[in-house]
């Protein structure tokens, strides 16, 4: 099946030039704008509270470099880092874990309501 | 004779060793060859292997003072292991019905695991299934399987699932769904359905 | 020049919301549902922007990804044993833009009762006024498909838009 494309709107007949009159860009509504640039500002706060929480670890962590000097052991400061690295792969799994199990009760719910009319 | 009894117990073994997975030295489930595919086809991969020993050292990094850190502990304290992939891809089709069947095949195997929900809308080709591992009554591991368009993830908890310390975990968005499944599992109506509808950071901890 | 370019978000927000909006309230013929995907379809392309090359790259991008949200968000919302495209003409049935004349409005909401794949198309075309060779690479579907969904939807349509000018002459 192979037809004639217009690529021109001039070209097109009657019905398409309806069609696409119908069919002319819808103005967004004037808050979609506000709410966009609203929930990017939050999600950047988010991320930057992410970062602020990843560079207070690295003062922690050279904080503990400097007790050093006082006497801690290498082996303590690669035990703490493990130790942060496992909990935070902790952490990592249970989000996952919750979000699969919200998306499944999500979609049980859909499955469990009542069909219009029924 | 001996001779032939050995060689029926080892081919017995054989079979047993092809059906079930390999493990690893921690008791989890080496990664299946289809994880391997799809981690090839994703945009992005995440994958947690924390075995048994692993999650004990980590407890102790958890802060007894903050109430969510302390009901994560609590959780994590006994189990046997987290196994946890998520996979997102750039587009739909990436993975089959066949590598979702292969999945559940797999992390299935050796064990006695009911399933407590199986949700498969054959028109968005999207799957949910959640199994349990009883041992004596009590929940020992619990598997969940989400497949959707753009992403798959596998969740699979061996050792003494503590349920009612997952619906407290509101520090890590709460997972009190898990109460629902608790329920389930215990004898109430179960959710196995195959409904017809009119359509990479690795981060893994292995010891 | 397109070396010097630098994607500016809040412009493209400016210059492609409202074909953003207009093409997953034409897709799923929902007001609502269509501001969400809308706001989706940018925080999306918030996450993309080292990616976006040029202008016409975020065009292009914007189209792709708001015909794969707008079809991802009709999956999600099927309701079991409901005819969809019957909720969407329920739904369209709202009070018409002024501007247009009740034959464009009646052709926007016979629009919204085609297949999904061939409304697709037909809205790429009408709408974004893309070739078929624009639209096979927006919707990652074969050419010699998005002809056959032009074809068959573009005749669909005109057989219904037929009759209901029948009806709505007859009405007169």
């Amino acid at each position: 099946m192979d037809f004639e494309w217009p690529d021109q709107p001039e070209k097109f007949d009657e019905f398409e030039q309806e069609l696409k009159q119908a069919m002319e860009r819808r103005p967004a509504p004037p808050s979609l704008k506000r709410r966009i640039m609203q929930k990017r500002s939050a999600r950047r706060t988010e991320r930057h509270h992410t970062t602020m929480i990843w560079w207070q670890r690295l003062a922690a962590s050279l904080l503990i470099a400097g007790v050093i000097a006082g006497g801690f052991g290498y082996r303590q400061i690669e035990e703490r880092r493990k130790g942060e690295e496992a909990k935070q792969q902790v952490l990592t799994a249970l989000r996952i874990t919750n979000q699969v199990l919200n998306n499944m009760n999500r979609k049980l719910a859909e499955h469990d309501k009542p069909e219009n009319g029924k | 004779m001996k001779n032939r009894v050995a060689i029926w117990v080892l081919g017995l073994a054989g079979i047993a060793l092809a059906v079930a997975p390999a493990r690893a030295q921690n008791g989890l489930p080496m990664p299946s060859p289809v994880e391997k595919e799809l981690a090839a086809r994703a945009s992005n991969v995440t994958e947690v292997t924390l075995g048994k020993n692993m999650l004990g050292f980590a407890a102790k990094f958890l802060d007894g003072k903050d109430k969510d850190e302390e009901a994560t502990r609590h959780l994590i304290e006994g189990l046997d292991g987290i196994y946890v992939r998520e996979y997102e891809f750039d587009k739909e089709g990436q993975y089959s019905a066949v590598d979702i069947e292969k999945l559940r095949t797999y992390f299935q195997s050796g064990g006695e695991w009911s399933s407590i929900v199986h949700e498969h809308d054959k028109r968005s080709g999207e799957t949910t299934d959640v199994m349990m591992k009883m041992v004596n009554g009590q929940p020992h591991g619990l598997f969940v399987l989400d497949a959707e368009a753009r992403e798959l993830s596998i969740v699979l908890i061996l050792g003494p699932v503590k349920m009612e310390d997952l619906s407290k975990l509101s520090g890590i968005g709460g997972l009190g769904v898990l109460g629902d499944i608790d329920a389930d599992s215990h004898g109430n109506a179960n959710r196995n359905k195959d409904k017809v509808k009119p359509p990479k950071a690795k981060t893994g901890g292995d010891e | 020049m397109a070396h010097n370019w630098q994607p500016d978000f809040e412009k493209l927000v400016d210059e492609h919301q409202s074909m953003v909006f207009s093409l997953a309230w034409r897709m799923t013929g929902d007001r609502g549902l269509a501001e969400e995907v809308a706001q989706d379809v940018f925080l999306e392309l918030d996450r993309h922007m080292t990616r976006i090359e040029s202008p016409e790259h975020a065009l292009n991008w914007l189209r792709r990804v708001a015909m794969s949200r707008s079809a991802d968000a009709l999956r999600r919302r099927r309701v079991r044993g409901v005819d969809l495209w019957v909720e969407i003409e329920e739904k369209h049935g709202s009070p018409a833009e002024e501007r247009q004349s009740p034959l464009e409005t009646r052709l926007e909401q016979l629009l919204s009762t085609l297949p999904e794949a061939q409304r697709a198309a037909l809205i790429l075309r009408y709408q974004e006024d893309m070739t078929p060779e624009e639209i096979a690479s927006a919707v990652e579907t074969p050419l010699a498909t998005v002809k056959s969904n032009l074809h068959r939807g573009l005749k669909l349509l005109r057989a219904k838009a037929t009759t209901n000018l029948k009806e709505y002459i007859r009405g007169l």
